[in-house]
């Protein structure tokens, strides 16, 4: 083998406290290295291999920084989840009005392990829109978005609507009765926004009615859109935490920074045996469940969305009329501007959020108010339907195929 | 010499400026080429024309004067790709001179309104929007009464029209 001259950056310690400066001779690990170089010493001249794991592993976390801090790579963990039960889904999904029930169906009794594998998808989409609120919260109560992470910040943002995209469009690929309902309603809100709103309802369901362009068109953002969309800024995002690294608690702690491997790896790998252990737990012990083929006909359901979305259903409740669009346009849009222009919002220099009163105030509000809209909404049962009531005016349904004419 | 080099600076800045801006018009041309086509592409549904087509729902003589049916009826309907036997609801509320046909979709936000007899009123089960047994809103926060479809009566039948 060709001898070459040992370089110190080659080296594969892990450990921040080996810091060579100066050539020197090699030891008889680090010449093992080279003489017999393994299939990492192999990708580390070709991809710089060392060095990457090194940079990240390496990583120096603050004092003080930890559990909370688990929340992003919990995030990221069960982002991965969803897009492998995602892959495996679509295998036997079909995104049509006359099979998209049926192949549900089949993955859900027929294919071998289809409903655990559908189970950690529908659960891990209410885990992830629990998790991102939490890392969001986190960051906005610790002032983690001040300078220089405003970028990182609004890169999140960006995620979390991706997220709230996610379960919109993927609520409706069962084409059930829940589905479906859930749908016509939800796509209404964006009839009601000023001007546009028709326009948009029709571009959205790819027609006036939610049919079989409005499934094409949710699979189609579902599966690609969206997921293209989240890897590059889940990238970008990434990059910026490592760029600017943890931000530590809002008043710096005692004790040096610590490396991010094993400390705070080992507190990640905790938090993850408890979020996927519970999302293992969910998706047997309660699976999720079909209803009835989507029917246009009936009057008989009650649309409701799903758990996340009940906030704002809920307050949609309580606008009186003509007022809709402050529910379903203003108040939105408002909190979404809101969450963008955070970081020049909070023009306070400190993070601490004493010093940040008019910013906390205005946060708790908004979190209070969707909080208790989603509790409303939860513990609220739909106005009861009077069965004896209609009963007679619903037996009646004489014409099944009418006659048509133009 | 000073001035010979710096016309080369020059001319080696102008180059690069042009170099540049012929990348950026091909660039532009290349995100155009894509992005023009696909947003025609994917608002094709904002350009299709609907009409009114009627469509037969039952002998006049089964339903009475105050009364309120809710009828199922299916039209074959034009839905995307494909051509389908389209099932609808209405209500249909018989006068004293005239049948009018009301369309469930709450005007709020679309959910199916349901009639209760006994207080003569439709009521939507998901935010509470009251309307009155001719589908004029009453409480609650829809914005504007429930749409009608035309409705006529031919040789004892009662069509209705709708826009498909």
């Amino acid at each position: 083998m060709r001898q070459q001259k040992f370089r110190p950056e080659d080296a594969p310690t892990l450990s921040p406290e080996v810091k060579v400066d100066t050539p020197r001779e090699a030891t008889a690990e680090e010449r093992l290295h080279i003489d017999r170089p393994s299939l990492t010493d192999w990708l580390d001249l070709r991809l710089g291999w060392y060095g990457f794991v090194r940079k990240n592993l390496d990583e120096p976390m603050p004092a003080g920084v930890g559990w909370w801090q688990t929340l992003g790579n919990l995030l990221m963990t069960l982002l991965i989840f969803q897009f492998v039960t995602g892959f495996a889904l679509a295998m036997y999904y079909s995104p049509s009005p006359e099979a998209a029930h049926a192949s549900v169906k089949h993955i859900t009794y027929a294919v071998t392990l289809g409903s655990f594998i559908r189970g950690l998808h529908a659960w891990g989409s209410s885990i992830i829109v629990i998790t991102v609120v939490l890392h969001t919260l986190r960051v906005f109560f610790w002032g983690s978005y001040k300078k220089p992470r405003e970028v990182t910040w609004i890169i999140g943002v960006i995620i979390f609507q991706v997220v709230l995209g996610f379960s919109f469009t993927g609520y409706l690929l069962p084409w059930d009765q829940r589905a479906y309902w859930a749908t016509v309603v939800g796509t209404r809100i964006a009839a009601t926004v000023p001007l546009i709103g028709h326009g948009l309802l029709v571009f959205i369901r790819g027609g006036e009615e939610v049919g079989a362009l409005t499934l094409t068109r949710f699979f189609s953002f579902h599966v690609m859109l969206l997921p293209a969309t989240l890897l590059v800024f889940k990238f970008l995002h990434l990059y910026l935490v490592r760029r600017h690294h943890i931000a530590g608690p809002v008043e710096p702690a005692k004790g040096a920074p610590v490396p991010f491997y094993p400390n705070q790896l080992f507190k990640d790998a905790i938090v993850l045996l408890f979020g996927v252990g519970l999302l293992i737990f969910l998706a047997i012990g309660f699976p999720p469940a079909l209803e009835a083929i989507a029917n246009p006909t009936g009057t008989d359901f009650s649309p409701r969305p799903e758990w996340y979305f009940l906030g704002l259903y809920e307050l949609l409740k309580i606008m009186p009329s003509g007022w809709e669009v402050v529910a379903t346009v203003i108040i939105p849009t408002g909190i979404t501007i809101g969450m963008f222009a955070l970081p020049w919002l909070d023009r306070s220099k400190s993070r601490h959020p004493g010093k940040r009163q008019w910013v906390m105030m205005m946060g708790m509000f908004i979190i209070l108010l969707i909080g208790l809209m989603t509790l409303k909404g939860i513990l609220e049962t739909p106005p009861e339907h009077k069965a004896t009531q209609v009963a007679e005016n619903t037996q009646f349904h004489p014409v099944e195929t009418a006659a048509l004419t133009e | 010499m000073t001035n010979d080099l710096s016309t080369n600076d020059s001319i080696e800045i102008s180059r690069r400026k042009m170099m540049g801006l012929v990348v950026g018009v091909i660039n532009l041309g290349l995100i155009g080429s894509i992005v023009g086509p696909m947003v025609g592409f994917a608002t094709a549904p904002l350009t299709v024309k609907r009409k009114q087509r009627w469509v037969e729902l039952m002998d006049e003589s089964m339903i009475q004067p105050g009364e309120v049916k809710e009828v199922n009826y299916s039209m074959r309907v034009v839905d995307g790709y494909h051509e389908i036997e389209q099932k609808y609801t209405v209500y249909l509320r018989r006068g004293e001179e005239d049948v009018i046909c009301i369309d469930p979709a709450c005007t709020h936000l679309g959910c199916r309104v349901k009639f209760q007899s006994e207080q003569h009123r439709f009521v939507c089960p998901c935010h509470g929007g009251v309307f009155d047994d001719q589908g004029n809103n009453k409480s609650g926060p829809p914005p504007k009464p429930l749409e009608r479809h035309p409705v006529k009566i031919e040789a004892g039948k009662i069509w209705i029209s709708r826009e498909v």
